[in-house]
């Protein structure tokens, strides 16, 4: 994790302290015992040996759904110990303190943040994001990011953008149902909207041509792809969007669920000239 | 004890009812925790527990094959939770929770005798450490 990332997680548990003086001992560590964060004297504990221990731990608790917490109760202070995304968080306070403000930096806040960093990390300009391809659709990439990722975004690189192109109304967002579409005469990266809000889209931006849409799923993982009108046969499909497979997964949504749908226009070079 | 043995142990015990295996050597308190814990086992929430004592082991757990889960789980936060207490400067522990998706535990020491309790996550557990501690 980047610098800047531990001085965020330094400034939380900082902030905890202030609010808990009680918390004698908090720090933030990778399984190989870098510390991300601390407060607190005699940190120099062996932290991969307790990254170690709470792993065997975990191993050993499928019965259990897992550990979300391990707490070790000593006779004048207690342990708190959690994991996410292989950063593990340890808390000593004493017994006085307020349980519900260490359960809130253990459980709920160190947690977000790191999982909120892992999310922005890819980002950063210095951090691209690995990108996959995928085999069956030629056309597009999948951005794969690490275990937490946000967004799956299908993107087409071959279309440069423009910096200088005149204002665009902004696109209007429209909800719809997914419908599951497969078969050999499906292309896979293709969807379907209906054919009555793509009109509504041509006439917006005044017969300028559309070719992609951006959905956008209730969990925020977005794709953009190429799409069609509907069928004549679905017409009568109101509120509905066909989407193939391959799209779904990289959505990872299924047939039922709801989706953001709003057109995506791309600014080329060529309209510039 | 390891795992193994009581995994061994564990796998006799099929029909969720308590075992006790060679008592012998074991001291009184040993003998009164596990009736203290038979009761607390009748508590709404408690799905079984496990005491490990110098010789024997009693083990009343959820029918199926996750005993020996239960058992490695039990001997695992032994170990492990007492190291890692150690390496954070907690030299006395008194009782040890892990809180899973599922189900809760808690494992404590009481003289030579371990007792891990397997129980809902809607359970009590300080109320029954305090029991166990009676």
């Amino acid at each position: 994790m980047a610098e800047d990332s531990s001085i965020t997680l330094q400034t939380v548990i900082d902030e905890f302290r202030s609010i808990s003086p009680e918390l004698t001992k908090c720090l933030v560590f990778k399984k190989d015992g870098e510390i991300m964060a601390s407060i607190g004297n005699n940190i120099g504990e062996d932290r991969s040996k307790i990254a170690a221990c709470f792993d065997e731990i975990a191993d050993q608790a499928e019965v259990l759904g897992g550990v979300e917490i391990l707490t070790i109760h000593g006779a004048s202070s207690q342990i708190e110990i959690t994991r996410t995304n292989n950063h593990y968080l340890a808390a000593v306070a004493s017994l006085s303190a307020n349980e519900k403000i260490v359960k809130a930096l253990t459980c709920v806040i160190v947690p977000t943040v790191i999982k909120l960093l892992d999310q922005v990390k890819p980002a950063l300009p210095n951090n691209p994001p690995p990108e996959v391809a995928v085999p069956v659709v030629k056309q597009v990439e999948v951005e794969v990011k690490p275990p937490e990722e946000p967004k799956s975004i299908v993107k087409l690189p071959e279309i440069p953008a423009a910096p200088s192109e005149p204002e665009l109304p902004k696109p209007p967002v429209t909800q719809f149902m997914v419908e599951k579409i497969g078969g050999l005469m499906v292309a896979p990266d293709i969807v379907r909207v209906d054919a009555e809000v793509v009109a509504k889209w041509i006439d917006l931006y005044g017969g300028r041509e559309i070719t992609h849409v951006q959905i956008e799923t209730l969990e925020a993982k977005t794709a953009i792809c190429r799409f069609k009108p509907m069928r004549e046969v679905d017409r009568k499909l109101k509120g509905i969007i066909q989407i193939p497979e391959k799209i779904l997964q990289v959505l990872r949504t299924g047939e039922g669920k709801l989706v953001m749908v709003k057109p995506f226009i791309f600014k080329l070079k060529e309209e510039q000239s | 004890m390891t795992p193994n043995t009581v995994a061994t142990q564990a796998e006799s015990v099929k029909n969720g009812a308590v075992a006790i295996t060679s008592a012998e050597g074991e001291d009184a308190g040993f003998a009164s925790l596990g009736a203290g814990l038979a009761e607390i086992r009748k508590l709404e929430g408690v799905v079984g527990y496990i005491m490990r004592g110098k010789n024997s082991a009693i083990l009343d757990l959820p029918e199926g094959g996750e005993i020996s889960q239960f058992a490695f789980l039990s001997h695992q936060l032994n170990e492990s939770s007492f190291e890692i207490a150690k390496q954070l400067g907690v030299t006395e522990v008194e009782s040890v929770l892990v809180e899973g998706e599922k189900l809760k535990v808690i494992s404590m020491k009481i003289g030579e005798n371990k007792v891990s309790v397997f129980m809902e996550k809607s359970a009590n557990h300080v109320s029954i450490i305090k029991r166990i501690l009676i």
